[in-house]
Parts: structure tokens; C-alpha cells; sequence
């Protein structure tokens, strides 16, 4: 399908990469429906891009890039909700903000968006530890062997 | 909205599977002991303020946060 976007344009979506969630991000909960689309230059981010409103997208990594010591611990609730069988099913993934006007680059660590890679279902869970913040800063140094091929680099915006 | 006055050791039952009792009362703070399926998502309010706050924030603000993310890789 093709969804509009106002920052991508047209973006020509796989109806099997659609991830629906089961409850919109918290703020934006009927708005049910994303795709993910690579960041460029910085490849380890991604666009994670309403269908439902061509102007909603949020900027998300995989904490697991910056982080060492971040675990997931999904309650039982949101694990079966989730329909998860198995850990390995989970694709775990952050939304990034800023603070201090842009100079401070921080990750939502106390509500990751928890995805069934699986099934394409997806919920942001809100974790009980209280070690996690909603604004956790993280330092994004340019990757070693980053290097994105040229070919990757000049493809238009893509769903992953 | 219901204003009920409990004690110390006393509860209220919410439908028929969800108990709040009071566990101690010290100063302005209280101490609660939820008992609740655990299909029911139990969260301080404050945080899940904080959630939605913050995914305002980072929806507002995501070229900000996209131009930020692609120069500090560039560092």
C-alpha cells in the first residue's frame, strides 16, 4: 500500500511490514498503525512512521546499540497480550527524544515499544523497574565499521 | 468521583478481583497493597504522565531529534 507521509512523501508500505499495536504509544493511543523506516545517515535509527497520520513519527533504536545493561522484563500481562511464545520473538525498540534544545540525545528506557516480530503486534510497556527513565541520555558515537554501502545509502526511504 | 474513609488494615474491593488496602499511614504518605489479576496494569499515575509527556516531546520534536542524532554521529 502507499501511505503518505509529510516527511518521506509517498512511502510504499509491504502489507506484511505493517506493525499494528494493540494500543497506540501513550498520548497517541488511537493511532494504532506504523511502519519502520531507515534513518539516514545514522543507520542503528529508524523512523518508526504513522500510517494513520502522515505527520506522526517518532525516532526509535534498539537500545541494545548503546546500552549494555538494559533488560526488558515484561510482565506476564504484556508478555501474553503480546502473544509472545519465546524471548526471541521480541524486538525491543526506543523512542528517542532531546532535551536541553536538541544538545542532549535521550532514549525512553521506562517505556520501550515491545514488538512480536512474529506477528507484527506491538504495545509500548510501561516497566516497573525503577532503575529506567522516560529521558535516559545516551551518546551516539559514529559506529565502528558503520560505513553504510553505497548502494544502502543512496536507496530511497525503505520499509524495513 | 467515590471519597471513601478507610483505616489502617482496612480495604476496598474493586469489582470482585481487585483489593486496595491500607498498609500504613506515616505523615502524607500511604502505603498500598494492591492485590489485582495480573492482566490488570497496575502504574503510578506520575509515571505514566511522564510516558505520554515524553512521547509528546519526542513526536513534536523528531526533526529535532533526527538533525541531533545524524551530527552527533558525524562527531
Amino acid at each position: 500500500m502507499k501511505v503518505a507521509t509529510t516527511r518521506f512523501g509517498l512511502v510504499e508500505v509491504d502489507d506484511l511490514s505493517i506493525i499494528k499495536m494493540l494500543r497506540g504509544p501513550i498520548g497517541f493511543e488511537e493511532h494504532v498503525n506504523y511502519c519502520l523506516i531507515q534513518h539516514r545517515p545514522e543507520a542503528r535509527f529508524r523512523w518508526m512512521q504513522s500510517l494513520d497520520d502522515p505527520a506522526l513519527a517518532f525516532v526509535v533504536a534498539d537500545p541494545s546499540e548503546f546500552l549494555l545493561d538494559y533488560d526488558v522484563d515484561l510482565s506476564e500481562a504484556d508478555a501474553q497480550a503480546l502473544r509472545l511464545q519465546k524471548a526471541e520473538d521480541a524486538q525491543v525498540l526506543t523512542i528517542i527524544s532531546v532535551s536541553d534544545g536538541g544538545k542532549e540525545i535521550t532514549a525512553n528506557l521506562a517505556a520501550p515499544i515491545v514488538i512480536n516480530s512474529k506477528e507484527l503486534i506491538a504495545m509500548q510497556v510501561v516497566l516497573q523497574d525503577n532503575r529506567y527513565s522516560v529521558s535516559h541520555p545516551i551518546v551516539v558515537r559514529k559506529a565502528r565499521g558503520n560505513a553504510q554501502p553505497e548502494q544502502d545509502r543512496a536507496a530511497q526511504v525503505r520499509a524495513a | 468521583m467515590l471519597v471513601l474513609a478507610r483505616k489502617v488494615g482496612q480495604s476496598i474491593v474493586i469489582s470482585d478481583n481487585i483489593e486496595v488496602l491500607v498498609i500504613e499511614v506515616r505523615g502524607d504518605q500511604v502505603r498500598l497493597g494492591i492485590d489485582a489479576p495480573k492482566s490488570i496494569p497496575v502504574h503510578r499515575k506520575e509515571l505514566l504522565e511522564q510516558i505520554k509527556a515524553e512521547n509528546m516531546k519526542a513526536a513534536a520534536e523528531a526533526d529535532t531529534v533526527s538533525n541531533a542524532v545524524a551530527e552527533n554521529a558525524q562527531q
